[in-house]
């Protein structure tokens, strides 16, 4: 079981960034291409498709130093979301997107993306509860 | 004086270590190479992409290069033997010395200089952005995915542009042959044949792809121990390019030992 949360682990925090020569697509497209084998081909038109639908198709061709906070966290996110049956920890989303006034736009995103993980969780200070609209503990 | 030899032999005994250390993790590349779960779909991306980076895109400089390099050498070459009354060892000299031990040299210096250098800073950066615990921490084997492609492009990069090389000079011993000594090129052909030695070229092709597995392993390893600080990145790459071109030394002279035999 334990073994399995392991495998499962997809995190999405800034102690885990991009790879920097790699575009944003390259970086999403690494995950199932090395562990599921999945031709390059393939895994790269998989992740212009997620891109797109949180519509950021634009910055596919984007390495990480060119990205803005709030589309590097939004390709974190998606990358964390191509592990196999992905249990996504996302680690102080505000911290990663300083300019975020609430939670509800990765929400958005995380529903937009919910049937590629198997759950999602999310890992701040309780200071910050507010911000969250006071859900989750 | 007991401060001097216990010196010496804390500094020998680091070398030694330092040495088995590397050789032991050159022996756990090798043996990954032939490991079929190494070429994940992602890893193969990876290989091609340093095969274009290291063997195509350098193409003009290397070309340009060897054409002019190998010309100056092949001239200075025939001229000194048709001075000293050597035309008989032309041949040899071109076989045995030019292809064999200088093209495959020419091509690693400049591949050293070019590439070695660029994988040594790419890893410390890497190390220092903490990409290496990205990696790591999505489960990426960092040997099957940053190690064996640039391994494996070292050697076939060396063994392509090495007999690429080779090819130049004995294009340029063509032209050569016929202004410094009057010869045809059926003649000169007839003579590079009767020169070949079959074993001198099987070791010269053994000799490129040991130096194109270190020239690139050690900038990696070298790289990879870089600390998270921005200041350590030129102190890796320092240490990393005096090792591989300690490196390239040592493989030369085991060569020519083993030639010797």
């Amino acid at each position: 079981m334990t073994q399995n949360y392991r495998l499962q682990a997809a995190p999405v925090s800034s102690d885990v960034p991009l790879i920097s020569n790699q575009e944003a697509y390259l970086n999403i497209a690494l995950i199932k291409a090395y562990h599921e084998n999945m031709p390059m081909r393939e895994a790269r038109r998989l992740a212009l498709e997620l891109l797109d639908r949180l519509g950021l198709a634009h910055i596919a061709l984007r390495r990480n130093p060119a990205l803005t906070p709030e589309e590097r966290f939004y390709v974190m996110l998606l990358r964390a979301a191509m592990v196999r049956d992905a249990r996504i920890l996302i680690d102080q989303p505000f911290k990663m997107i300083p300019q975020l006034k609430d939670f509800a736009p990765v929400m958005a995103a995380l529903k937009k993306i919910d049937d590629l993980y198997f759950s999602c969780h999310i890992y701040d200070y309780s200071w910050m509860k507010e911000k969250y609209g006071g859900a989750g503990s | 004086m007991i401060s001097f030899w216990e010196n010496l032999g804390h500094r020998a005994t680091m070398l030694f270590l330092a040495f088995a250390d590397t050789i032991a993790f050159s022996g756990r590349v090798f043996l990954r190479i032939f490991q079929r779960k190494t070429y994940s779909s992602a890893m193969r991306e990876v290989l091609v992409n340093q095969i274009y980076f290291t063997s195509v895109q350098i193409l003009p400089v290397f070309l340009l290069v060897s054409i002019v390099f190998g010309s100056l050498l092949i001239g200075i070459v025939f001229t000194l033997l048709k001075q000293f009354g050597l035309t008989d060892f032309i041949g040899h000299v071109l076989m045995g010395l030019i292809v064999t031990e200088l093209a495959p040299f020419l091509t690693v210096l400049l591949i050293t200089l070019r590439s070695s250098a660029a994988i040594n800073t790419e890893m410390a950066v890497m190390k220092v952005n903490r990409e290496i615990k990205t990696l790591e921490t999505f489960r990426i084997d960092v040997i099957d995915y940053l190690l064996a492609p640039r391994v494996i492009n070292g050697i076939i990069s060396i063994v392509l542009l090495s007999s690429l090389c080779s090819i130049v000079l004995l294009v340029s011993g063509i032209l050569f042959s016929r202004l410094i000594f009057g010869m045809g090129m059926d003649v000169y052909s007839k003579i590079l044949l009767i020169s070949t030695n079959f074993s001198d070229i099987v070791i010269a092709l053994v000799k490129c792809g040991i130096f194109g597995f270190f020239i690139t392993l050690i900038p990696i390893r070298f790289g990879l121990r870089a600390s998270h600080e921005l200041t350590s990145i030129p102190v890796a790459v320092s240490r990393g390019m005096v090792n591989v071109f300690s490196a390239i030394l040592i493989i030369e002279v085991l060569s020519l030992v083993t030639k010797l035999f």
